[in-house]
């Protein structure tokens, strides 16, 4: 995905990862009040910018993502695990433009102007998998750190960045989309094809699909001492805060990061889409 | 609501160098989650207010007061009901889960309030230059402090949005908590195409300006690395070492008792 580096060629491209990160990071802040998890998440009604960011200006808005998330850490949750939240939020920006149109049987081929059921489907698919390659990799990083068990904190991530983004984005899409193409400002109006990674992307697909679901559900399962309801077992373990830091769990799931970061190389964005 | 916290002052503390300010603020950030025990989260707490004294910060923590108190002590109530220790103190709660409580809810204070007193004593700019001379790449550079500045930009369009709105009659004052959310979302969609839609300005003005144009660019601002700032910068390595060391290697300042 050489466009995540060329982008920083092109001024309205940076302009664009400043726009995200500080809308991303504004409507952030207010919510810091309400806590879920004190010190690492809250209510993040924020979360329906960053699928409707991705598709609209794609690499901008992984950096974008990933910036404002930095930004919004410092009036709240800032901390070692700022880190992995920087690495995680980047993904939630990466992915749904990075799979739109290469699901299979689930992309419509057409852009993603929300035009009819059949894609929201696809946003729904995209977001899901966003949601999870992010819960995967900031649940792993806290559990490294010791900070968090896996279980308590990958679970609300997964619930925080899937379901009032798939409901509500969309529509923000469907309202926002045919504007921005106007004003010549979608991703692939602003870089040249030669900037942007061509291909297939079969491989970068395969190890994102593999590497967001592989690390949530097999995550879950370590942390839950193999088996239990993810969500309620996970908040037990929540009351039991030295429960971090399985060796078991951490090491199991690097072949899974591994597949994560790998699709950062192997991934191909779809430029060949038809009009809505 | 205006959360540019930057407040310009000739102090001590804004006279240092970013680079060692941001030294200093990652060595509390990992003192502060190093230990259970509250004892070092209260006096990591103590230090930053003495710093926040030095700095003049106080109206900058004072705007976020509200904030820090709130996360502070929901955190210790919530861990201090939901952790397990042996002592019991009242119903469910223990000796140990209340000092664990008490320690997460001081860590969490302590760490926005360092954040909070590094912004209020570190412009834009600082920050900026201290990136870059970091090693950080100029046009990423310029995004963070861009997008820092855009901040209080868009939280003000989105506070005018919502006076608009509610003069056309929406109400996001009642209901419970997700009603109330619901009702923000007419604001999304304007906020959204206000921010876009200045893109094309703003990169119309950095281009008419020169903005990379040649490779190497010089700084208005020219930092310089005092003693000060040397003496900060090895101090904070060495908590930074301390810290790393105190959460992988010892048990020490964990709270005995604590159920694992």
């Amino acid at each position: 995905m050489k466009e995540l580096l060329t982008m920083w060629k092109h001024t309205r491209m940076i302009i664009l990862v400043a726009v995200v990160a500080a809308v991303y990071a504004a409507v952030l802040i207010p919510f810091k009040a309400i806590p879920l998890i004190p010190g690492y998440t809250e209510i993040r009604v924020a979360q329906v910018i960053p699928p409707v960011a991705s598709l609209l200006f794609g690499p901008a808005a992984a950096w974008g993502t990933a910036i404002g998330n930095l930004i919004g850490d410092l009036f709240g949750t800032f901390g070692p695990g700022s880190l992995f939240g920087f690495i995680g939020n980047f993904y939630l920006g990466l992915v749904p433009y990075a799979l739109w149109g290469r699901l299979g049987p689930l992309s419509t081929g057409r852009e993603p102007a929300m035009a009819g059921a059949a894609q929201v489907v696809e946003f729904a698919a995209v977001t899901l998998v966003s949601a999870l390659a992010t819960a995967g990799i900031i649940a792993w990083g806290l559990e490294v750190l010791r900070l968090l068990p896996f279980a308590a904190l990958g679970t609300i991530i997964v619930l925080n960045d899937f379901i009032f983004p798939a409901v509500v984005s969309p529509v923000v899409l469907y309202l926002l989309y045919r504007r921005v193409k106007r004003w010549g400002l979608l991703w692939t109006q602003i870089m040249p094809r030669e900037d942007i990674s061509t291909g297939r992307g079969v491989l970068g697909t395969a190890l994102l699909l593999v590497g967001s679901f592989g690390a949530v559900i097999l995550g879950n399962w370590i942390s839950i001492s193999r088996g239990a309801l993810a969500g309620a077992a996970g908040f037990q373990q929540f009351g039991n805060p030295q429960v971090v830091g399985q060796p078991g769990l951490v090491w199991t799931l690097v072949p899974f990061m591994v597949m994560l970061a790998l699709a950062l190389v192997f991934c191909r964005p779809r430029t060949d889409l038809a009009a809505s | 609501m205006d959360i540019y916290l930057y407040v310009p002052a000739d102090t001590p503390v804004h006279r240092l160098d970013p680079r060692a300010k941001m030294a200093a603020l990652l060595a509390v950030l990992l003192l502060a989650v190093a230990a259970d025990h509250p004892l070092l989260p209260g006096a990591l707490l103590g230090a930053v207010v003495l710093v926040a004294h030095a700095g003049r910060a106080w109206g900058a923590l004072r705007r976020v007061r509200a904030l820090i108190l709130l996360i502070a002590s929901f955190s210790t109530l919530t861990w201090s009901v939901f952790a397990r220790g042996t002592t019991p103190l009242l119903g469910p709660v223990e000796v140990e889960a209340l000092l664990f409580g008490v320690g997460t809810g001081l860590k969490l204070a302590c760490t926005i309030a360092a954040s909070v007193v590094f912004l209020a004593t570190t412009s834009n700019e600082e920050i900026t230059v201290g990136l870059i001379r970091l090693g950080l790449p100029y046009p990423v550079a310029f995004a963070f402090s861009t997008a820092l500045r855009l901040v209080p930009t868009f939280v003000g369009a989105g506070a005018t949005i919502l006076e608009a709105q509610k003069s056309r009659g929406l109400d996001v004052e009642s209901g419970g908590l997700i009603q109330r959310m619901r009702r923000h979302l007419p604001l999304v969609v304007p906020i959204l195409a206000v921010a876009i839609r200045s893109t094309n300005q703003l990169a119309l003005a950095l281009e008419s300006r020169g903005f990379r144009a040649r490779p190497d660019r010089t700084y208005y601002l020219e930092l310089r690395f005092r003693a000060a700032d040397r003496v900060v910068t090895a101090v904070s390595l060495v908590l930074i070492v301390l810290a790393l060391y105190l959460r992988l290697f010892t048990r020490a300042l964990r709270i005995p008792g604590l159920l694992t």
